[in-house]
């Protein structure tokens, strides 16, 4: 169970830092336009159908690409705990021992070993977002803050958003919902956009998903809405849904979420996206070790997805509101 | 919605549409290829001289893939000439004179004329191959200063082989002054030279002055006599057409060419044929099929012929059909050497049209001729020539943005190159400012630039300015600077088999292994690229000053303004505007090896220079940790990173400001910095030895100005805003070239980005990628080729992860690296950019 306690070590105030484990420009999901998109490392939630595993734990950690690796051992030489070892099938890692210090990420000559998760300075990250300006105004695009759970390193975020509020960017924060309540108003005055996830509206199920009820992911939610009532940031607000087989991808979740919607959240919300499974994410489990449960399920059919969409248009929301996207099975051939 | 075009399935490949019976059978016939009962290959004819030879071969000097055939095909076309009787007066004219008979009387009297089946355009046949025209006296002359010991071939040849590059004095790329014949036809121009004729002092009349604006006087005849000659075909085929359709089409082409090209048009179809024979006969006269040979702005000069004759009822779909007729006649340049094949020389020569772009004040110039010809392109497409090149800036309409991408999401790609107004305008106004001619590009006509061949930016009707006759690989200065000026590795012939042992060829900048800084290395790198443009520079002039004397081209030179008043042929430096371009090859290729010697020796000390050096020459064999490091831990340009870009900026300026040294002897022509790279980043990468960057020996090098392959691992945003500062970026205090816009490469620069086809999917994306395009017009180059990733593609990415590191499969919020996921993965990621588009 992953806790809400899983931040990432306290940074000193004057000088922020993020972990981060990922930074993606020309992002064109994540919001309008086109988008640098920052990845927060570190989740609340412990999502079984999780596309980036990656970003759940808060710390750094090891992975190895095999199709990079040479097989040249320095990886090994270099690690101090001894927890590398290089067979036939490649490098294994000992992670009772490995405490990914990343020295051998750092001499390893073909980038096969790597550490995901890295410290930003907010100068820094400020300095790199700002690259693709030019992008951003020429599209209507601008800065989204992902993850992970960006709520988490809220402190950081606002001073984030903040900046590029200053410098006259669109945010947009990508959140789960399931933080602290008071970090909130840390943030939310500088975001243009949310787009907030609901997964599951039954509170066992989500629970049962997710490591965590969705009580707090609602009222998170219905603050949004409250401050956006009073005329205060955020301006916009979407919602997304992770449509997955054999856990959300049910008639009654979809209505449920659209009651929801239709009842907390009449004409806040310009955008409700049903984003189907993917599974192309199994080689990450297989790089961190970790087993993945849904590894053989297959996409949803096109049809399952239009029909979805269908039960969303009539659960009492704007039908114009939803939209679906995402891989679904190839078509037979 | 968007999800309702989101799951369409893409065409594998886009096919013609909405083609007329007349145009369809056109096309299909024409790609029937070598099969076709007719075609337009070299046709030779001579003096019929002992000593009589045809081929031109420094125009081929460009071409390595042809270095072999050359001294065959020399001896082929003289083999099938025909001989042509020749005019009692005929040696004792000067050669411009010679050459200017000769070609009429061949186009004239002697090359066959026929119309195909329902084309609505005349004049077919045009490829030649015309005696040199030369005197015995001056053959061996020729033949000496070509073929000697130290001759032309030899030096371009050596040049080659030892992996500098390639140069020598190659045919079109330019922009004729069409206008002016639609202005004025043949007879203004005619008319013209006869007064810059009889202005002569008796001196001049008499001297190579007289003698140049003589054969422009007879070369100006030419296209009456050929349409003259046309026109009773016309009449001919129409008395004994059974189609009454048809026999008014041929009756109505042979008005058209009792007027045209000699007398000025009136409407769109005399317009359309005026430009087809002064397009032909350039390459008639410059013996070689469509290099280059560009039409510029054609949009714009015909459409006032267009309007006139749309408001007097042509229809507009029949206008198209005249356009579609004038597509398949440039595919035509293809026969030359037609039963070759198409490779090599034989696909892609670059007969370039221009479209939309700014005009005077920043007005955007698209109108509807623009729409008419992207509909042409649209309804031919797949076919070569002629190619396009749209032009945007930051006026371009929106219309005209959603065709243009309307036409990439359909044809899995681009079916047209995109320049890009601000930036190469600053280009063309740098060059008015190194080159000192202000009077000629400034800020009130900058924006009639148009590109030539495929993006090389020149001013139109009075430029000539070499685009593509200098291709230097700036990669072999790193190798100088590493050995003190020596080869890395000796030369083999493979067809004698010896080795040459190395020389000392460039200067001695001393050892790299006692080089104590990384400093030390640069400045060896500064004087070695000296070295290799003088060489080049040098190497260049032999062919050059040859075809000045020998190879007059007075047809082509009375649609370029300046030869007429200098009485100079275009050869000869006649042109207003006379540059010639040094394009840098293997620009990132340079970078990252400068950027990897920097990082592997000097900063982080991963090994000795010995080391680095004893690597390369192995070709990394028995290196490959050290290799692999190079490759995947040293900085990289492309990646909008600004060490590494400084470095590129570094080599950027130093190349600039040294190609701007030079002019050539002969004619005095100024050398301009550009890059393209052409093939040459492909083939080249077999002759050049490994590089410090990672690449052994037989990988492609850098192509023109984009990142190394596989180095943009940033992106396309990354990539661009990487492109945009090597040129200069931008800046807002009144320095910058135009507006805000630095450019340091007036030719421009060549730069390609693959995309995810997920970019163009649905409306929603396709309006995020009309975003990218005006990004890109703010942080870019001068010059986009637009790739959508396929299939294909991603297959080789399997089979060569090394070739792809960049390369990243977007769908729908899921990215990852396209060769850092499993095989089964890639498999299926490959089904579903088969099936689905992305």
């Amino acid at each position: 169970m992953h806790a809400i306690e899983n931040h990432p070590p306290d940074s000193d105030t004057r000088h922020p830092e993020a972990m981060l484990f990922e930074i993606q420009r020309l992002s064109t999901e994540d919001g309008p336009g086109i988008r640098t998109t920052v990845f927060f490392k570190g989740c609340s939630l412990a999502c079984t159908w999780c596309h980036n595993p990656e970003s759940i734990s808060a710390q750094p950690q090891l992975h190895w690409i095999a199709s990079r690796c040479i097989g040249c051992g320095t990886c090994c030489t270099e690690c101090p705990e001894g927890a590398l070892d290089l067979s036939a099938d490649g490098v294994t890692i000992d992670r009772t021992r490995c405490t990914n210090c990343g020295q051998c990420a750092a001499e390893c000559p073909s980038t096969a070993m790597e550490i995901i998760g890295t410290r930003w300075s907010l100068d820094n990250l400020v300095h790199e977002v700002l690259k693709d300006r030019a992008y951003f105004a020429s599209s209507g695009g601008g800065v989204t803050a992902g993850g992970g759970e960006p709520g988490l390193q809220a402190p950081f975020l606002a001073a984030f958003l903040r900046t590029l509020k200053q410098e006259s960017i669109h945010t947009a924060v990508d959140t789960c919902g399931c933080f602290s309540g008071r970090s909130l108003d840390d943030f939310l005055p500088f975001t243009d956009l949310v787009l907030y996830d609901l997964k599951e509206i039954d509170p066992n199920r989500h629970r049962m998903f997710t490591g965590c009820a969705n009580a707090r992911i609602l009222d998170n939610l219905q603050t949004i809405r409250a401050r956006m009532a009073a005329g205060a940031s955020p301006g916009e607000l979407w919602i997304r849904t992770p449509v997955i087989p054999d856990a959300t991808a049910t008639e009654a979740n979809i209505a449920g979420i659209g009651h929801w919607i239709a009842d907390h959240l009449r004409g806040a919300v310009s955008r409700w996206e049903l984003c189907a499974f993917n599974n192309l994410c199994r080689d990450k489990y297989l790089r961190l070790d970790r087993d993945w449960p849904l590894k053989a399920n297959p996409l949803l059919s096109r049809d399952m997805m239009e029909h979805l969409a269908d039960i969303a248009r009539c659960s009492g929301v704007d039908p114009d509101i939803v939209h679906w996207s995402g891989s679904t099975q190839c078509p037979v051939t | 919605m968007a999800t309702a075009v989101q799951h369409q399935e893409m065409p594998p490949l886009k096919t013609p549409r909405q083609l007329s019976p007349r145009i369809q059978w056109l096309r299909d016939y024409y790609f029937q290829g070598a099969d076709r009962k007719w075609n337009n290959q070299f046709l030779a004819w001579s003096t019929g001289t002992p000593w009589d030879v045809q081929f031109n071969e420094m125009t081929f000097y460009i071409v390595p893939e042809a270095y072999t055939l050359l001294q065959t095909l020399r001896g082929s076309f003289r083999q099938a000439a025909r001989d042509i009787d020749l005019p009692h007066a005929f040696w004792s004219w000067s050669l411009p004179e010679r050459r200017a008979w000769f070609v009429k009387e061949v186009m004239v009297h002697h090359v066959p004329r026929e119309i195909l089946p329902g084309d609505l355009l005349a004049g077919a046949r045009f490829n030649l191959q015309t005696s040199l025209c030369l005197t015995e006296e001056e053959q061996k002359a020729f033949d000496d200063a070509l073929l000697g010991k130290n001759g032309a071939r030899a030096r371009m040849k050596w040049f080659h082989d030892h992996g500098y590059g390639n140069t020598g004095a190659t045919s079109g790329h330019l922009v004729p002054d069409h206008a002016m014949v639609l202005q004025n036809g043949w007879r203004g121009i005619h008319g013209d030279l006869s007064k810059c004729y009889e202005n002569l002092n008796r001196i001049d009349q008499e001297g190579p002055r007289g003698a140049q604006l003589r054969a422009m006087i007879t070369a100006a005849t030419m296209p009456r006599e050929l349409a003259a000659a046309y026109r009773n075909l016309c009449l001919r085929m129409a008395d004994a057409a059974s189609d009454e359709q048809r026999r008014q089409e041929l009756d109505r082409m042979a008005e058209n060419l009792e007027r045209v090209p000699w007398k000025p048009p009136r409407n769109f179809w005399e317009a359309v044929q005026t430009l087809w024979l002064n397009h032909m006969l350039i390459m008639s006269d410059e013996n070689y099929p469509g290099p280059g040979v560009s039409f510029g702005r054609i949009d714009q000069y015909l459409l006032p012929y267009w309007e006139v004759s749309l408001r007097e009822g042509m229809d507009r779909e029949f206008g198209k059909e005249i356009l579609k007729c004038f597509w398949i006649h440039c595919n035509t340049v293809y026969d030359a050497m037609i039963r070759n094949g198409r490779q090599g020389i034989t696909s892609g020569f670059g007969q370039l049209i221009t479209l939309s772009g700014m005009g005077p004040e920043g007005a955007d110039m698209t109108n509807d001729l623009t729409y008419a010809i992207l509909e042409v392109i649209d309804d031919m497409s797949p076919i070569l020539e002629p190619k396009p090149n749209v032009r945007l800036h930051r006026g371009t309409p929106p219309t005209l943005l959603d065709k243009v991408v309307a036409m990439i999401s359909d044809s899995q790609g681009a079916p047209f190159l995109l320049n890009f107004d601000e930036r190469s305008m600053a280009g063309m106004m740098r060059e008015a400012e190194r080159a000192g001619c202000r009077h000629l590009i400034h800020p009130d006509n900058v924006h009639d630039y148009a590109p030539v061949g495929c993006l090389e930016n020149t001013m139109v009707g009075n430029d000539r300015s070499g685009t593509v006759d200098n291709n230097l690989n700036l990669l072999k200065a790193v190798e100088l600077a590493l050995t003190g000026g020596r080869d890395l590795l000796p030369f083999h012939n493979p067809m004698t088999g010896k080795t040459e042992p190395i020389a000392q060829d460039g200067p001695q900048t001393g050892d790299a292994v006692t080089f104590e800084s990384w400093e030390k290395f640069w400045e060896a790198y500064t004087v070695q690229t000296d070295y290799i443009i003088r060489k080049c520079v040098d190497t260049y002039e032999a062919s050059e000053s040859l075809r000045a004397r020998y190879f007059p081209t007075p047809y082509l030179s009375c649609l370029v303004r300046g030869c007429a008043e200098k009485g100079l042929d275009v050869t000869q430096g006649g042109a207003e505007l006379n540059f010639t371009t040094l394009e840098a090859v293997t620009y990132a290729t340079t970078v990252d090896s400068l950027l990897a010697i920097k990082y592997l020796v000097f900063d982080r000390q991963k090994c000795t220079m010995t080391e680095l050096i004893t690597a390369l020459k192995a070709n990394w064999l028995g290196f490959e940790v050290l290799q692999t490091m190079a490759r995947n831990r040293a900085p990289k340009y492309g990646r909008d990173d600004d060490k590494s870009d400084a470095m590129a900026r570094q080599v950027m300026n130093l190349w600039c400001d040294l190609a701007w040294q030079h002019r050539t002897t002969s004619t005095d022509r100024q050398f301009r910095p550009g890059m393209l790279s052409w093939n040459y980043w492909a083939g080249d990468g077999f002759v050049m030895a490994a590089s410090a960057d990672g690449r052994p020996r037989g990988q492609f090098l850098s192509n023109a100005i984009c990142p190394s392959n596989g180095a943009d691992t940033k992106g396309p945003t990354a990539n661009a805003n990487s492109v945009g500062k090597v040129l200069g970026g931008r800046a807002t205090d009144g320095r910058a070239d135009w507006g805000d816009y630095f450019n340091c490469l007036p030719n421009g620069a060549s730069h390609t980005i693959t995309f995810h086809p997920s970019i163009i999917r649905d409306p929603e994306h396709r309006t995020k990628f009309k975003a990218f395009l005006k990004g890109y017009a703010e942080n870019g180059g001068t010059c986009l080729q637009v790739n959508i990733l396929d299939p294909d593609m991603l297959r080789d990415a399997q089979q060569h992860p090394e070739n792809y590191p960049h390369l990243m499969v977007r769908i729908t919020g899921y990215n990852a690296y396209f060769t850092a996921i499993g095989k089964e993965l890639q498999n299926e990621v490959i089904e579903r950019v088969s099936h689905q588009g992305y």
